[in-house]
């Protein structure tokens, strides 16, 4: 038995140790914001935050992010009320900017990528509110495990989505 | 029982009958009925036979199925048999078409329904959205309007035509009633006329020609209005198809055959001690293994794999030598020669007689969908025979007919849920993506319901592909430097295979492999799918010429190399070649490219687009290649190139702006810059979207896509051995959509976006380097390879 810490919550969990946490995540835990691209960690469909950095868990046994923090889709929203210390009646009905700015730009096709590209958006605008255009597009292909893919090709439509979000975290909602 | 008297009242070719007094609720139901050919033919149709509409699990086309609903509190709620792939158009464009037809906001559509096969009336695919400008939700919407008004002229007693509506209110005469007002406290049946084949490729359309909305009443359209399935995508509140799980479901994975001729020599046995509840299942060629969770699954099909035993096969030509087989050995003489509609002329006279001549041969290669996720499908067959699957898939109804035929019953027996997941770009829009037949063989093996999903390597090896092709182009210039005559014979073998792939491998009934057919799917003919732009070219002979696919007849499982339609099927493999030549032609000529093009161009909409697009680009008007164009060193050349096409009632015109290092072979595309004439643009900031995706798409399969097979198999397996695109290749884009409200219809959005960059990128490699490439991809090795020779 593991015991893992997901989106703020300890969750034991009964799958064998060397269990690629994706399907743990996906079909022990219903965390289904991560989704299966590769099994390769070529693509980054599958990504989520521990302990604040991106890591692909089609490839991640489960094992070994025992006790480690660990953030999916579902939990951007938490993560930024906790950083903004919103109370709870304000953090209710509030997305993380990465999420409202993906919204406001249209930012999806398909989506199926989209999961993860958030994933590295909220790691890059952590670190850097500012990014300029090299470096968002390092920090989608050359900085994470593999280059970040979206078949649909909304490169650009996530450049745009990530400048708003950094507006939007600027402005601290 | 309530014994209403009923009224029906003719409604255009529509039939409105009314049953007054229900006790509560009411609505306008807009259904379908079917109507003979006879009938058909008496109003002026074409009329198509309809066939395959099953009323067990279908919507009753006679009598329930429903298209609107109006309902009382004044909401709308719309059906449609398109499922969405990533267009959002049923969530935007459609919402917005219905929301002007009916004279609604766009918020009153508060129910999109999409995808379920016994919840949606019409079928078809997942392609040509708003396609000859009449979706038909459109017509359905008009249907609705018109029977709403009979229904308020009645109610005010104020003639029809003195009635105006606005928000869901008519006003006339003093008057007004409410939309749902008018529905409430009544059943009310509008029944319309309807053609097709529910399960066909094109499913049904509906007929007749109610009145339309004039463009010039448009309040909804051309707005941007959002599109409502991002919110639940990016919150992860959306239920994908990797996300369904069913009561006692079990996790499946296949053991595909070693080749793609290899039949089953010896099944490996399973590892009982490691794998405890995993099984395998065995039918034909056909091998699974079932477990009770994922990862089992997976690691069991693993062993299972690796201890069995297939034959050997080598049938395939392998990439090296697929030119030369296909010009050589494939067997062109079967299909018939299809011939433009654009013939004319007499092209070998004005050869013979040319100042310049050019002819040349161009290559496309096998490209793959490669959709992000691999194909997933979760089925239950239930004891009665009911086959419910859970997929995601652009042609719901064909898959339904397709299972139907595999499991030798009728298609009421199967239902069919389409849920969102991965862009497939075509690739299942005739009916199955991959898994879904995998899932009901093993389903029905079992017993329980299963959940199959393709690990990276299978959906690159065992999914169709984007058919290979090659054309010659000969082209001749008279003494002023324009073309005096043309002509390309195109080659390219079958493009679409829908026949299952579990059902092949099982042994199972499939529809005929292409070529067993006749017609646009059916057959092996290669028919021209690229308009002629260039009406001032006096002489000219387009010419297709078909096969059948790499590898088929050949393969003991008669599969070989399975095609499919992606995106711009044919026509993509037919605008290359005539795109790069036109450029070629005008570098000939020493002519500035687009202007050239212009030369030759009668239809104002293609011209506005050219010159669009050179604007907006800021193009320096000169003939390629450029002053100073260079083919060596380690500095990196600049160039440019234009290209142009004509889509589903859409204009399109690109501009490249790439650089190339000579040393190296590397291309970066810098800025792109599209002009696009759709005639109305229904959702400005959505058709966008659409057309960056499908053009850094393009450029993708310009500079990295090629599929690489050796003579037994595809051998591209991953994300490196099938390289796509990058942020990193993102240019700076420039979309200049051009808002056509004259022409009165809506073209596609989407499709074309992605063929456009391909000779474009050509062409400005040439204009960069004073060469040309006939040959895709521009990939590093091909490009550093053609300039130092």
């Amino acid at each position: 038995m593991v015991k893992i810490i997901v989106n703020g919550v300890q969750r034991e969990v009964q799958a064998p140790d060397d269990t690629p946490l994706l399907y743990v995540l996906r079909n022990d835990l219903q965390l289904t914001g991560p989704q299966f691209g590769c099994g390769l960690a070529q693509c980054g469909a599958c990504s989520v935050l521990i302990e604040g950095k991106e890591v692909r868990s089609c490839v991640t046994p489960v094992s070994t992010v025992a006790n480690q923090e660990i953030i999916t889709l579902e939990g951007l929203p938490a993560r930024w009320a906790k950083q903004k210390g919103l109370s709870a009646e304000e953090a209710k009905d509030t997305l993380h900017p990465v999420q409202q700015a993906w919204i406001e730009e249209q930012t999806p096709l398909c989506g199926f990528c989209q999961s993860g590209m958030m994933m590295v958006a909220t790691e890059l605008l952590e670190k850097n509110l500012n990014p300029s255009d090299a470096q968002i597009k390092a920090a989608f292909t050359t900085e994470g495990p593999s280059p970040h893919l979206c078949r649909c090709g909304s490169y650009a439509a996530i450049i745009d989505a990530v400048k708003h979000a950094a507006s939007l975290m600027g402005k601290g909602k | 029982m309530t014994t209403a008297a009923e009224n029906t009242v003719k409604v255009y070719e529509a039939t409105l009958s009314r049953r007054q007094f229900v006790k509560t609720g009411g609505a306008l139901v807009v259904g379908v009925a079917f109507v003979g050919p006879s009938i058909l033919k008496a109003q002026g149709f074409q009329a198509p036979k309809v066939t395959g509409a099953p009323f067990k699990n279908s919507l009753d086309p006679t009598q329930l199925s429903s298209w609107i609903e109006i309902h009382p509190d004044n909401t709308v709620l719309i059906r449609t048999g398109k499922s969405d792939f990533g267009q959002g158009t049923t969530f935007t464009a459609y919402r917005q078409i219905v929301a002007d037809e009916l004279s609604v906001p766009f918020e009153a559509i508060t129910t999109v329904v999409a995808g379920h096969t016994d919840q949606t009336p019409d079928g078809s695919g997942a392609f040509d959205f708003l396609g000859r400008g009449t979706p038909n939700i459109r017509k359905a919407a008009a249907y609705t309007y018109q029977a709403l008004l009979d229904l308020a002229s009645e109610r005010l007693s104020v003639p029809k035509d003195q009635l105006t509506a606005k928000d869901g209110v008519f006003s006339g005469g003093g008057k007004s009633i409410s939309y749902g007002d008018l529905v409430k406290d009544q059943q009310l049946k509008l029944n319309i006329p309807v053609s097709g084949d529910l399960t066909g490729i094109m499913g049904l359309r509906v007929e007749g020609d109610p009145p339309m909305k004039p463009v010039s009443a448009y309040t909804v359209i051309g707005k941007s209005h959002p599109n409502s399935i991002i919110t639940s995508k990016v919150t992860a509140k959306e239920t994908w198809a990797t996300d369904i799980r069913l009561p006692g479901m079990l996790h499946g994975r296949m053991v595909h055959p070693k080749t793609l001729g290899s039949t089953l020599f010896s099944v490996g046995q399973l590892d009982k001690s490691k794998f405890p509840s995993s099984q395998v299942v065995v039918k034909g060629n056909l091998v699974g293994v079932v477990a009770l969770t994922e990862w089992e699954a997976i690691q069991a099909s693993q062993q299972v794999a690796a201890a069995t035993k297939w034959t050997e096969w080598k049938g395939l030509p392998g990439n090296e030598k697929l030119y030369d087989s296909l010009r050589k050995e494939a067997d062109w003489t079967t299909a018939q020669v299809t011939k433009s509609n654009a013939n004319k002329g007499d092209v070998p006279a004005a050869l013979a007689s040319a100042q310049k001549k050019l002819s040349a041969t161009y290559h496309f290669p096998f490209m793959k969908h490669a959709p992000i996720g691999p194909t997933i499908a979760v089925a239950d067959v239930k004891p009665d025979g009911t086959v419910h699957i859970h997929t995601h898939n652009q042609n719901p109804q064909a898959l339904r007919g397709e299972i139907a035929t595999m499991l030798g019953t009728t298609p009421d027996h199967v239902i069919v849920h389409t849920h969102p997941g991965a862009g497939h770009y075509g690739r299942s829009n005739g009916g199955n993506s991959g898994a879904e037949d995998d899932a009901v063989i093993l389903s029905q093996a079992v017993g329980k319901p299963v959940r199959v999903q393709w690990m990276r390597a299978e959906d690159l090896q065992w999914s169709t592909q984007s058919p290979a092709a090659f054309a010659d182009v000969e082209f001749a210039l008279d003494e002023k430097g324009r073309i005096a005559g043309y002509q390309i014979d195109h080659y390219m073998p079958a493009f679409q295979d829908d026949r299952p792939i579990g059902a092949i491998l099982a042994g199972l009934p499939t529809m005929p492999a292409p070529g067993g057919g006749s017609g646009f799917f059916a057959s092996t003919a290669n028919f021209l799918s690229d308009p002629w732009l260039y009406d001032l070219v006096p002489n000219v002979a387009e010419r297709g010429h078909g096969t059948f696919q790499v590898g088929q007849k050949a393969s003991p499982l008669a599969v070989g190399l399975r095609d499919h339609s992606m995106r711009t099927p044919g026509q993509y493999q037919q605008n290359y070649p005539r795109e790069l030549a036109f450029s070629e032609a005008a570098a000939l000529a020493g002519a500035d490219p687009i202007q050239f093009r212009i030369d030759h161009a009668k239809e104002e909409r293609l011209i506005n687009v050219l010159k669009q697009v050179r604007d907006a680009s800021g193009w320096d008007t000169r003939p390629s290649p450029r002053p100073g164009a260079k083919s060596t060193g380690s500095t990196p050349v600049r160039g440019r190139g234009a290209s142009a096409m004509f889509r589903s009632g859409t204009y399109w015109a690109c501009v490249c702006e790439i650089a190339v290092t000579p040393s190296t072979g590397a291309i970066a595309v810098e800025k792109y810059t599209i002009a696009v004439d759709p005639g109305i643009v229904v959702n400005p900031a959505q058709l966008k979207r659409q057309v960056e995706g499908g053009a850094m798409m393009g450029i993708s399969h310009a500079l990295y896509e090629e599929a690489m097979f050796d003579e037994s198999g595809i051998t591209s397996r991953d994300w490196i051995t099938y390289p796509i695109a990058k942020m990193t290749d993102t240019p700076e884009f420039k979309v200049v959509l051009i808002h056509n409200p004259k022409v009165g219809a809506y073209g596609g959005g989407s499709e074309a976006a992605n063929a456009l960059a391909a000779p474009a990128i050509a062409s400005a490699l040439h204009d960069a380097t004073g060469k040309v490439s006939r040959r895709l991809p521009l990939k590093r090795a091909y490009v550093q390879a053609l300039l130092k020779a």
